[in-house]
């Protein structure tokens, strides 16, 4: 049909612009997801693999190491996304109030700990919780503790430096978003709340909060996955153990642990790294499911 | 000669038709206003023209060549933008010339057919600044000089003074009038507003769901309107419509009762219609004369009255069907709580239910 | 783009009735806004000051909580040299980070673009996929990844560390939203002005989006130069290490020598750093680019 040229070509340019991106992601994610969804079902050591059926989500339900480490990384969610959100909410509205003094200078500290990397981060972090560190040191001279809290070899306390140390590094991450979200409210809705005689913990509570749902919404999802996959932290914490006693292990490094640590078990790392597939859908469909509710009600 | 043919143009989008088969003639060095309301398809038969949207069905011809499949910049038509889409990266000099860079044209040939661009709208002072260093009104002319550079055979104009204020708007059109007098090229202009298009226009064509419903020289449709919808559109303030019905026939006159006004009967030359069907009564509101002018009287509670000066407008209602009565003198007469005004047969037009007019 | 909270905002006068004399409340409330907020600030940045501090420090001063300026900063860099071969490491962190961005934002500027202009259901339902890939996690393709790579024998290669993160889906994600406020008048304007769409993409897209195209930049460079978990898979000879690999060996060292350490861990923090101070607005931008 000669009348469709212009928009055939339209539609082929269109096809054009995209079509390195869609080869790469292609090649070096869909086709490595979909095999290692395929590899999740085979049994064996090393490239010997072979159909196993469901025997690696079998042998999954019966590895105490695995369910060390889902526990783990469900202790670390649950504990550490809430706290950092509140905690980065809290700072925002804190810094989005327009007479208060040295707010880029606080805003700039909070927000540094971004541009460390991981590594780098989790470096310092070590050196500072070290037995006779700088932090057992500045809390017995406070006296918040008598003697030195043994961070690295106390399996609860090893917990506590890696939420410690993630939420150093993601509040202020997230308290940017929302500073971000907040100056684009209108502050003319703010005044007309005032002037109909709203107090200050109801103009937080019903303008504040409903109107940064979506971006509170948005962060909670981000910072959910990116504590499922933790990896970078625990490993640099431990020389890639999750010690002591796997109380530090999580999934991404047991999945690591298990390809290349171990004699490699390419079928079963993959049914593990499906677990993380799953539960990260889940969970950003909870919340996707509790933002919608609270909308309509 | 015709510039720019029109021959059962089509467009959809998927099932949904927003232009529903167009047929127009443009005569070369005519100024076209394309008016309607939003959503009408105006714009979107602007860009049909211009190459920016396919064509799903039907022909265009500019010059006399098909140019259904042919490039926007090969049509032989430059367009001004709404948001005047200048390239912000580059100077006014830059923006003027760069269509001709990528036709190949010489530097110095650019020079020069942007320095006489430049002159003709007084953008010499502003060539080498940034669009985001002007105002408005010369981003505005920035834009129509970027037109002229490329010398094409149509302008097109996509509501360009929709974002200017008021002071500037008047401006502006004054001087689009004074450059169609001066090019003497073909110009295609869309707008919502009808004093634009009453302004400027040699040829208003009036769309509303992406069909035509009149083409003409502005004060034939402001006098002779095809339809209610034109009579409403065209003018302004509003033509008022009352209710009636017919109640008699003669041999080219109907006899009407108004609806809200006590039975009050005219007799207006029209044929068609049958007793007992609804019709409406336009009359415009300078045309309804003080007491005893016209062919009948008509009493209507005010509501509210605007002087304006030199002219008076009165917001009354009659059974809650709204009248507009515009006064030019009497101001007394307008501080009452009623207020009774003339109707002239021969002012007034006669609109079936359907609203097509009954002549 | 629009303001963003690092660029301070005009202070407007508002809210001025908390803090009229006389209102005891208000001041004690806001008081503790900036006890909180000062709290949180030097929790925040002790760790940048302790590992300053720390590259001037021995290694059992470090361990022991010393705070303060020592005087073993020619030592630990002296250490740190003759370990490790920096400019060979620098060299390999540079160009990962410096190739990858460039083709990254080739790559994915051009498919964000693409999504956005060119709409088709087809290409919207591809979107909509690769958004939900968003979600999965890297584990869950390392290993195919490591796979493929060691039966190309291209491990211990350049071209493996970079190839799989340059069609990033977050990238397209964020030229895509940021293409949404590119006027689509403007690209109306240069066909009418005879330009091919790649020419369009060329000379009136790219120099319109050059901030988003900054911000970016840093989200990328930043995200190449402290990649760790797949560089550490593919990179397993010392030649190839990257800084980041460099620093987790060096703490993940039986007894770590700290201030070696720390001031391996300044070198690989001072880009992102100087980076951040000089464009501190960009980066932010960029961090919020695909929510906007």
């Amino acid at each position: 049909m000669a009348q469709a040229r212009l928009a055939r070509r339209e539609h082929l340019t269109g096809w054009a612009f995209i079509a390195p991106a869609l080869i790469l992601l292609g090649l070096f994610m869909i086709y490595p997801i979909v095999w290692s969804l395929w590899m999740s079902f085979q049994v064996g050591k090393g490239m010997n693999l072979s159909f196993g059926g469901f025997a690696n989500i079998e042998r999954l339900t019966k590895d105490p190491v695995f369910l060390r480490a889902l526990g783990n990384t469900f202790t670390f969610f649950i504990i550490q996304v809430p706290i950092m959100i509140t905690l980065a909410l809290l700072f925002a509205v804190a810094l989005n109030d327009a007479t208060l003094r040295f707010r880029g200078l606080f805003r700039t500290a909070i927000f540094l700990p971004c541009v460390a990397s991981l590594i780098a981060y989790s470096t310092l972090f070590k050196s500072m919780f070290a037995n006779d560190g700088v932090v057992n040191q500045a809390l017995m001279a406070l006296h918040v503790i008598g003697g030195p809290i043994a961070w690295f070899s106390d399996p609860f306390w090893a917990k506590v430096v890696v939420i410690l140390a993630i939420t150093w590094r993601w509040t202020g991450y997230n308290m940017v978003f929302y500073l971000a979200a907040l100056q684009n409210i209108d502050r003319s809705i703010y005044e007309a709340a005032r002037i109909d005689g709203v107090p200050a913990w109801a103009r937080f509570r019903y303008l504040t909060i409903p109107m940064l749902k979506p971006v509170i919404l948005f962060t909670t999802v981000i910072s959910t996955i990116g504590t499922l996959q933790l990896f970078d932290e625990v490993y640099n914490f431990t020389a890639g153990t999750g010690g002591p006693s796997d109380s530090t292990l999580t999934l991404s490094l047991y999945i690591y642990n298990l390809t290349f640590k171990f004699m490699p078990s390419f079928g079963y790392s993959a049914t593990v790294s499906w677990v993380i597939v799953v539960v990260v859908g889940i969970l950003s469909l909870i919340q996707f499911l509790i933002a919608r509710d609270r909308r309509s009600s | 000669m015709s510039s720019l043919t029109l021959r059962g143009v089509r467009k959809s989008y998927g099932n949904v038709e927003v232009i529903k088969g167009v047929d127009l003639d443009i005569d070369s060095k005519q100024f076209v206003v394309f008016v309607g309301p939003s959503g009408c398809g105006k714009s979107t038969l602007l860009r049909m023209i211009a190459g920016l949207e396919h064509i799903t069905a039907g022909d265009l011809e500019i010059g006399g060549q098909r140019m259904n499949d042919v490039d926007p910049s090969k049509r032989g038509i430059a367009m001004v933008f709404q948001s005047y889409a200048l390239y912000p990266h580059m100077t006014v000099r830059e923006n003027m010339g760069f269509a001709l860079r990528f036709a190949g044209v010489a530097k110095d040939q650019i020079a020069r057919q942007v320095g006489d661009a430049a002159r003709i709208l007084a953008l010499e002072p502003l060539l080498d600044r940034f669009p985001k260093e002007l105002s408005g009104g010369q981003r505005q002319r920035v834009a129509i000089g970027r037109a002229i550079v490329r010398n094409p055979q149509v302008f097109l104009f996509d509501e360009p003074l929709s974002n200017l204020d008021a002071e500037l708007r008047v401006h502006m059109r004054i001087e689009i009038a004074r450059l169609h007098k001066e090019l003497q090229t073909t110009i295609i202009y869309v707008t919502h507003d009808q004093v634009e298009a009453m302004t400027l226009a040699d040829k208003i064509v009036v769309l509303r769901d992406g069909i035509i419903e009149q083409v003409g020289r502005p004060l034939d449709l402001y006098d002779d309107p095809a339809n209610q919808f034109v009579a409403g559109f065209i003018g302004s303030p509003r033509m008022n419509f009352l209710a009636g019905s017919i109640v008699e026939k003669g041999v080219d006159t109907v006899t009407i009762e108004l609806a809200n006004h006590g039975g009050t009967r005219l007799t207006l030359p029209a044929g068609g219609g049958a007793v007992g069907d609804q019709v409406a009564l336009g009359i415009r509101a300078e045309h309804l004369g003080l007491p005893g002018t016209g062919t009948a009287d008509i009493t209507l509670d005010v509501d509210v009255a605007e002087h304006l000066g030199s002219t008076s407008y009165v917001y009354a209602n009659a059974g809650g069907e709204a009248v507009v009565i515009e006064r030019e003198e009497s101001r007394h007469e307008t501080g009452k709580d009623r207020i009774t005004v003339s109707i002239s047969a021969d002012k007034a037009y006669l609109f079936d239910s359907k609203g097509q007019r009954l002549r | 783009m629009t303001d963003t909270p690092m660029t301070s905002a005009p202070a407007r006068p508002v809210a001025a009735t908390s803090i009229l004399p006389g209102n005891p409340w208000a001041l004690i409330r806001r008081g503790i806004v900036y006890l909180l907020l000062s709290f949180a600030a030097f929790v925040s940045v002790f760790p940048f000051f302790w590992m300053l501090v720390g590259t001037t420090n021995t290694s059992a001063d470090i361990i022991k909580g010393k705070a303060s300026f020592g005087g073993a900063f020619f030592d630990n860099a002296t250490t740190f040299f003759t370990q490790v071969d920096v400019l060979r490491v620098f060299w390999n962190s540079g160009f990962i980070a410096i190739v990858g961005t460039v083709l990254t934002l080739a790559v994915s500027s051009l498919a964000g673009y693409g999504f956005e202009m060119f709409r088709s259901r087809v290409r919207e339902r591809i979107f909509a996929l690769l958004l939900l890939l968003l979600s999965i996690p890297f584990a869950a393709m390392m290993v195919p990844l490591f796979v493929m790579f060691a039966q190309a024998k291209l491990v211990n290669t350049y071209v493996a560390v970079i190839l799989p993160t340059v069609a990033s889906i977050f990238i397209i994600f964020y030229f895509r939203q940021a293409t949404k406020a590119f006027p689509s008048e403007l690209r109306d304007a240069a066909k009418i002005d005879g330009l091919k769409e790649w020419q369009i993409f060329l000379y009136v897209y790219m120099p319109v989006m050059r901030p988003t195209y900054a911000a970016a930049t840093i989200i990328v460079f930043m995200a190449n130069w402290n990649n760790y978990l797949w560089p550490l898979i593919v990179l397993q000879t010392e030649d190839n290490r990257t800084i980041t690999l460099i620093v987790s060996a060096l703490t993940s060292a039986y007894v770590p020598d700290y201030g070696m350490t720390l001031f391996a861990t300044v070198l690989a923090t001072l880009p992102t750093l100087i980076i951040f101070f000089l464009l501190q607005r960009r980066f932010v931008e960029g961090m919020l680019g695909a929510v906007k």
